[in-house]
């Protein structure tokens, strides 16, 4: 109960500082401590593989890139340039709004139907034999999917052909 | 409902208590040692065999003037050696120091945190570890202590792989992934008197793991994250007194975790040493205690391991290092995972 | 009291979107991006609860999968453009307008 309702303000905060914080580097930190809260909501309700995964991959993964690569490009000199549009924050956020507003429509018509059943079970092994026996194909295909997302890293940010690219912006400079 | 959380609360200060209790004999050890290995004499001065030096340093490190840079970002530079020890004593949280035993009519499980999920939760926490490490470099502003993080990170990620294919070839050998069946398959002899320890089905795996373990703590012949001959002394550069203090702890708590996980994985975890299995077991609470001695043996000889091996190797170059991660290990853990599986698979037919 | 999750999840999603719009520079994209992914799994994840069906948990292990796959190319994309052009900022990126 009040646990729900903690978690809920805790990833609430730190969605809105992953959006609205200044420095990029801080708004990463931010969808990191997002990440960690939505695996404490997986555990809350009972799907503990679901949160053991979510930590492995989203958080010590997925942000570890996105702040590998911030420092790489040394980002904060691009911090003074930033203008905001006004006008497109607040359309934005009138269309926002609207969705949210029917996603709560919906969500309220249906609460019964859609009460959360937070017990954990040992849905692991079932889940996991269908992974192994219904679903093999697709799980084979996301190893192929990986695969090539690994190999066009290594083609696009390529050595040979960008170092000379590069040299050539520092004799511009 | 109160003895449940009396029961969490006491396993909570037990699983904090033993490691940061034993943080200062570590230390102690590994100045020792360094002095044994480098036929010096090493801290003996203060109390019998220099036992109380410890005590001083952690006076020195509390009572020393905290200086503190104008230049760091000041909120992540306070917030970063913390998250580094929190985030090291999390995967403490399921590693069993003993196995289950009755009392008072009831089970009584040794971790705090209770899950079939155990070993993911300690690997996906411990893949946390980096993030001190990045925030102190990143926080600090300073190039020498950004490129010692960015070092940090880019090594534990590329060894997480193969520490991740030994695991996954061990979990295929154990058939399951429960801390306590994984210890109950190595338990009992070959032959008599050849322990079922996982290292003698694994070697490959097992050295893919102590390399893991090593790159992963950042520890020589891998501590890249610090070398003090390219830049100065890494991300901790800028730290000073209890802060500085605070890494120093983080380290030492990440590799004892990691160590524990290797000696459940290769060394039987929490399983009686040869020899200790004579004494009989007619209390219940002997068993547990001779199990605790067993498991806190081997975490010791395996600290004193990396006492040895930090004052015998070099430090590797940062290309030889990604090269070995990348070219070396990885290949060797995917061959070794593809012939495990194969031969478990056949076993089984 | 769990349901509140449901809200959760749409003002995640909405939170996400938000800042795919309004933000500037590709990485604060890329950012929002996961945070709409997170928000989505959420839901699936809840919708799994309640109905009892397997499945929607398989669907999200395979959505991290995908989503590990789109940072990875999109970060590489981002560093391609950045030793490029020296920049990341999308009003700086308008050599197909020009």
């Amino acid at each position: 109960m009040i646990s729900d309702i903690f978690l809920t303000i805790i990833t609430m905060v730190f969605a809105l500082m992953v959006v609205f914080s200044k420095k990029t580097v801080v708004s990463a930190f931010a969808l990191l401590m997002t990440m960690l809260s939505i695996a404490m909501i997986y555990f809350q309700l009972g799907t503990v593989f679901l949160a053991a995964i979510q930590v492995l991959i989203n958080a010590g993964a997925i942000a570890v890139l996105f702040i590998f690569v911030m420092m790489l490009i040394n980002l904060e000199q691009f911090q003074n340039n930033r203008e905001k549009g006004k006008v497109k924050l607040v359309i934005s956020a009138i269309t926002i709004l609207i969705i949210l507003g029917v996603f709560a429509l919906i969500i309220n018509n249906n609460i019964e139907v859609l009460a959360v059943n937070n017990i954990a079970d040992n849905s692991m092994l079932l889940m996991f034999d269908k992974l192994f026996h219904v679903y093999y194909l697709p799980f084979e295909m996301a190893t192929v999917l990986l695969l090539a997302a690994l190999v066009a890293c290594v083609v696009i940010t390529g050595h040979e052909k960008n170092a000379k690219v590069e040299l050539e912006g520092d004799k511009h400079e | 409902m109160l003895e449940g959380i009396l029961e969490i609360l006491i396993k909570i200060v037990v699983v904090l208590g033993i490691p940061l209790g034993a943080l200062p004999i570590i230390i102690h050890v590994e100045r020792r040692g360094a002095g044994f290995i480098q036929r010096r004499l090493g801290p003996n001065r203060v109390g019998p065999f220099g036992l109380l030096q410890p005590l001083a340093d952690v006076a020195k490190f509390m009572f020393k003037e905290e200086v503190h840079p104008t230049h760091v970002r000041p909120f992540f530079y306070t917030a970063a050696p913390l998250i580094a020890l929190v985030v090291a004593l999390l995967p403490l949280a399921c590693i069993p120091l003993f196995g289950t035993f009755e009392f008072d009519g009831r089970t009584i499980y040794p971790e705090v945190f209770r899950s079939d999920m155990g070993i993911f939760y300690a690997f996906a926490v411990s893949a946390l570890g980096s993030y001190g490490i990045l925030l102190a470099g990143w926080a600090s502003n300073n190039k020498y202590t950004m490129l010692g993080a960015l070092r940090a990170c880019a090594q534990m990620v590329s060894y997480e792989l193969s520490l991740s294919t030994a695991i996954v070839a061990m979990i295929f050998v154990f058939g399951t992934n429960d801390i306590h069946g994984i210890v109950g398959a190595q338990t009992g002899y070959w032959f008599g008197f050849l322990p079922k320890w996982g290292i003698f089905v694994q070697p490959v795996a097992g050295m893919l793991f102590l390399v893991g373990i090593f790159a992963e703590s950042n520890r020589l012949p891998f501590d890249l994250a610090e070398g003090e001959s390219e830049i100065v002394a890494g991300y901790h550069l800028e730290y000073s007194s209890m802060k500085f203090a605070i890494f120093f702890m983080a380290e030492y708590i990440h590799m004892l975790a990691l160590s524990a996980l290797f000696i459940i994985f290769f060394f039987g975890g929490y399983s009686l040493l040869p020899g200790l299995d004579l004494i009989p077991t007619d209390n219940a609470f002997i068993l547990p205690l001779l199990q605790a001695v067993s498991f806190i043996t081997k975490i010791a000889i395996m600290v004193w391991v990396f006492v040895w091996v930090r004052w015998t190797l070099p430090r590797f170059r940062y290309d030889q290092l990604m090269d070995l991660g990348w070219k070396r290990l990885l290949p060797l853990g995917l061959v070794n995972l593809i012939v495990t599986v194969l031969f478990v698979y056949f076993r089984n037919q | 009291m769990s349901s509140i999750y449901y809200y959760l999840a749409g003002f995640l999603f909405c939170t996400g979107l938000l800042g795919t719009i309004f933000k500037k520079d590709l990485i604060s994209i890329l950012l929002c991006l996961e945070l709409m992914m997170g928000g989505v799994s959420l839901l699936t994840v809840l919708f799994s609860r309640s109905t009892g069906v397997l499945e929607s948990q398989l669907l999200v292990f395979f959505m991290l999968i995908v989503s590990a796959c789109e940072v990875a190319i999109g970060l590489s994309l981002i560093i391609a453009l950045y030793r490029k052009k020296q920049t990341i900022y999308t009003d700086d990126i308008k050599i197909i307008t020009e």
